[in-house]
C-alpha cells in the first residue's frame, strides 16, 4: 500500500506540473467535466430543494395521513338513477366512523360560498365553509391561546351562530386596536359572534417564506383567509338541505392510507346504494405525481449532467491523447532510465486524474454560484420559495463522479504511454 | 576478473516488408568492468542495435548475454526495466533531458523508479552525481537555461546518479562544439576510474580514438576489435 502510494505520489505531483505548465489547455480540456459537475450539483440540488418545498405543501394540505372525499355527478352509466342520490350527508359521517376505524377524525364541510362579510361600514369577500371541531385536526390547524377557540361540539349541537375567522381576513375587517373576539359580523345579513381566529400559517415552523410576495401571505393566503361556522348552521340556514360539499378524513397511520382508501370507498359505496356520487382522494396521488416528475427531473437533467461528463471524459482523453503524442521523448527517456510500463500507465492516469478532480472542484464552486442564483431567482418568483440547500453529500458524488470520469478517460491514453517503445520513443522528433 | 559483458551469437533479425534484415548477424564480445570501449560505425552498421540490446532496450532474436553473471538475453519488460534502473546509465545525443524539470530534478529521475525511493535522498544522490561532473551551481536552473556543454554534463550526472556498473554514450559530442567536446569525452573517461565500463557509439573516428579500445562495426558483424 505504502508503495503504491510512493509510486502515485510523485505521479500526482508530475500531473500538478503539467497542468501549471498547461493552463489553457488543461481549463479546455477540464471545461467538460465543469459544466458536467456544476450542472450535476445544481441541478440535483434545486430538485431537491424543490422537492422539500412540495413535501410542505402536501403537509400545509393536510399531509399524507388526510383523505378527501367529494360530491360527485353520477357517472354515465348511473345518470338515470340521480334521483336516488342523495350526495354527502352527515349519515356518511355516521357510517364511516362506525365501520371505518382506521379513521381518526371526519371533518363534514359544507361550502356555502364566497360570502361578503360586513362590519360596522368594513367588508371583505372570502370563503365561508360549515365544519366542526374535527376540522382542526383534519386540515392541521389551531386556534392560539390568545386567539379565541374553534367552532365547538355544542355550536354544531345548537346551531350557533358563531364563526371563527382566518387570520388574513381580520386586518380588512377590525382596526388593529379592535379586539376581534366577541365581534359581531354579518354573513348575508346574519349576524354571528367572532369566537376565534385560526392560525396563521407564515411565519410557522414550515418555513414557507412569503416577505417577498407583494400581498402578505403570498401564495398560502388562502390557507390563511375563509371563515368557518358551525355545520348545522351552514347546512339549515343557508343551503337548506343536508348536502355537505365534502369529507376531510384523517387517519391515525399513514402507513395503512390504502386500507383506509378502501374501507371507506365500501362503505360509502354500500351506503349509496352503489351510486358513484363521490369521489375519494388523498395527498398520496399529489404525492405520487409529484415523485414521477421529480423522478422525471432527475432523470432529464442528470441525463444533461451525464452527457456533459462524458463529453468531458472524451474531452479530457483527447487531451491526454494529444500530451502524450507530444511528449513521446519524455516517455522515451523515462523509460530509458528505469521506468516501467506501469510507472508511465500511473503517470498519466494520474495526471488524467489531477485534470478531472480540478475540474470537478471548479464545477463545484461553479455549482454554489448557479444554485445561489436560482435561490435567489426561485424566491422572487415563487413566493413560497423553493430555497434549495447546498449539501455536502451531493457535493461529494459530484466530485466523486468526475474522479471516475477522469481515471476512465485517462485509462486508454495511458495504456498508450505504457505500451510504447523506448527505442522508438527516443528516436521520435 | 570475469568479464562484465559476454555475448555470444548474438543476432538480431527485423522483418521489412518481405525481407529479413540482419541488424546484428552473429556478434560475439566481452566487455570487462572499468573499460574505456568505442564501438564504431557508420549508420546501419548494427552499433545502435548493439546498444539498445546491451541497454536492455530491446531484446536480441538470439544468442546469449551474461551480464555480471547472469544470463540475461530473454527478460521481461519489467526486469529489464530494472536493470535500467539499477546496472545502466545512457547518455544522449540530443540530451533529452525534461524541459519542466529542474537540473536536480532530471538528475534524480532515474532514482524515481527504484522501489522503497526517498525522494530526498534521490535529490542528495543528484546533488553528489551533479558535484561530480561541476555542475552543482546550476541545480535549479532548467535544462533550457543552460548550454550544449552544461546539458551533456548534466546528462552524465543523470547516467551515474544510480551507480551503475555501464553507461552508454550514443554520439553524446555530435551536437556540442570543440571546447565541450574534449571536456565530455574527458569526463566520460574518467568514469572507468570508478569502475563503471563505458561505451561510446559513434561514427566519428576522432571521438572513438579517445577510448582504450574501438570495436568497429559493419553489416551487424565486428569487423575489427583493437586496444590502443
Amino acid at each position: 500500500m505504502t508503495r503504491l502510494f510512493d509510486r502515485v505520489r510523485p505521479a500526482v505531483v508530475n500531473g500538478l506540473r503539467e497542468l501549471q505548465a498547461n493552463k489553457v489547455r488543461s481549463l479546455l480540456s477540464m471545461s467538460g467535466i465543469i459544466l458536467g459537475v456544476a450542472s450535476l450539483v445544481a441541478m440535483v440540488t434545486v430538485v431537491q430543494g424543490m422537492v422539500g418545498n412540495f413535501r410542505q405543501f402536501v403537509d400545509a394540505m393536510g399531509g399524507i395521513e388526510k383523505i378527501t372525499v367529494v360530491r360527485e355527478q353520477l357517472p354515465k352509466e348511473q345518470e338515470h338513477l340521480a334521483e336516488l342520490s342523495e350526495g354527502l350527508t352527515m349519515r356518511d359521517v355516521e357510517r364511516i366512523r362506525r365501520t371505518v376505524p382506521l379513521v381518526r377524525n371526519i371533518s363534514p364541510e359544507a361550502r356555502v360560498g364566497y360570502e361578503k362579510i360586513v362590519v360596522d361600514g368594513r367588508e371583505t369577500n372570502t370563503y365561508v365553509t360549515g365544519v366542526t371541531s374535527d376540522y382542526l385536526p383534519v386540515a392541521k390547524r389551531w386556534v392560539e391561546p390568545d386567539q379565541g377557540r374553534f367552532v365547538s361540539d355544542l355550536d354544531v349541537l345548537n346551531m350557533t351562530d358563531v364563526i371563527v375567522l382566518g387570520s388574513a381576513v381580520i386586518p380588512e375587517l377590525f382596526a388593529p386596536n379592535v379586539d376581534p373576539i366577541g365581534q359581531v359580523v354579518k354573513v348575508r345579513g346574519r349576524r354571528f359572534t367572532v369566537v376565534g381566529i385560526l392560525n396563521n400559517i407564515e411565519g410557522t415552523g414550515m418555513q414557507i417564506r412569503s416577505a417577498n410576495s407583494r400581498s402578505s401571505g403570498g401564495a398560502w393566503r388562502w390557507r390563511n383567509s375563509g371563515a368557518f361556522i358551525p355545520v348545522s348552521t351552514a347546512l339549515t340556514k343557508y343551503n337548506g338541505n343536508d348536502r355537505l360539499s365534502g369529507l376531510g378524513l384523517r387517519i391515525a397511520d399513514p402507513e395503512q392510507l390504502r386500507d383506509a382508501v378502501d374501507q371507506t370507498e365500501r362503505t360509502m359505496l354500500a351506503a349509496h346504494k352503489g351510486l358513484r356520487d363521490f369521489s375519494i382522494s388523498t395527498n398520496e396521488q399529489t404525492l405520487e405525481d409529484f415523485r414521477k416528475t421529480e423522478a422525471a427531473f432527475k432523470l432529464s437533467l442528470g441525463g444533461v449532467a451525464g452527457i456533459s461528463l462524458f463529453v468531458g471524459g472524451i474531452g479530457i482523453m483527447n487531451v491526454m491523447l494529444a500530451s502524450i503524442n507530444e511528449r513521446i521523448r519524455e516517455i522515451g527517456v523515462r523509460k530509458a532510465v528505469g521506468a516501467r510500463g506501469s510507472d508511465l500507465f500511473l503517470q498519466f492516469l494520474a495526471e488524467a486524474a489531477v485534470v478531472s478532480v480540478v475540474g470537478g472542484l471548479i464545477g463545484l464552486v461553479v455549482s454554489v454560484g448557479i444554485v445561489t442564483l436560482m435561490n435567489f431567482i426561485l424566491t422572487q418568483a415563487l413566493p413560497t420559495g423553493a430555497v434549495a440547500t447546498l449539501d455536502w453529500v451531493i457535493m461529494g458524488e459530484g466530485l466523486a463522479f468526475s474522479v471516475v470520469i477522469g481515471l476512465i478517460a485517462g485509462v486508454y491514453p495511458a495504456l498508450r504511454a505504457a505500451k510504447l517503445d523506448p527505442i522508438e520513443a527516443l528516436r521520435h522528433e | 576478473m570475469p568479464p562484465l559483458i559476454t555475448i555470444r551469437g548474438l543476432r538480431k533479425t527485423y522483418r521489412m516488408g518481405d525481407e529479413n534484415v540482419h541488424a546484428l548477424d552473429g556478434v560475439d564480445l566481452d566487455f570487462q568492468k572499468g573499460e574505456f570501449v568505442a564501438i564504431l560505425g557508420p549508420s546501419g552498421s548494427g552499433k545502435s542495435t548493439l546498444m539498445h540490446i546491451l541497454g536492455f532496450m530491446d531484446t536480441p532474436s538470439e544468442g546469449s548475454i551474461v551480464f555480471d553473471g547472469e544470463e540475461v538475453a530473454r527478460l521481461d519488460p519489467d526486469r529489464r526495466a530494472w536493470y535500467r534502473s539499477h546496472r545502466v546509465g545512457f547518455v544522449f545525443q540530443a540530451f533529452n533531458l525534461l524541459p519542466r524539470l529542474t537540473v536536480v530534478e532530471n538528475v534524480a529521475l532515474p532514482l524515481l523508479y527504484r522501489d522503497n525511493s526517498d525522494p530526498e535522498a534521490n535529490l542528495a544522490a543528484a546533488r553528489a552525481a551533479l558535484e561530480r561532473v561541476g555542475m552543482s551551481h546550476r541545480l535549479d536552473h532548467r535544462p533550457g537555461q543552460l548550454s550544449g556543454g552544461e546539458r551533456q554534463r548534466v546528462a552524465v550526472a543523470r547516467a551515474i546518479v544510480g551507480t551503475p556498473s555501464i553507461i552508454f554514450a550514443d554520439e553524446p559530442t555530435g551536437n556540442l562544439d570543440v571546447k565541450n567536446v574534449d571536456r565530455v569525452l574527458e569526463l566520460l573517461g574518467s568514469l572507468i576510474k570508478e569502475g563503471i565500463t563505458v561505451v561510446l557509439v559513434t561514427h566519428d573516428l576522432s571521438v572513438a580514438e579517445k577510448a582504450h579500445r574501438v570495436i568497429s562495426m559493419r553489416a551487424g558483424l565486428v569487423q575489427e576489435d583493437r586496444v590502443r
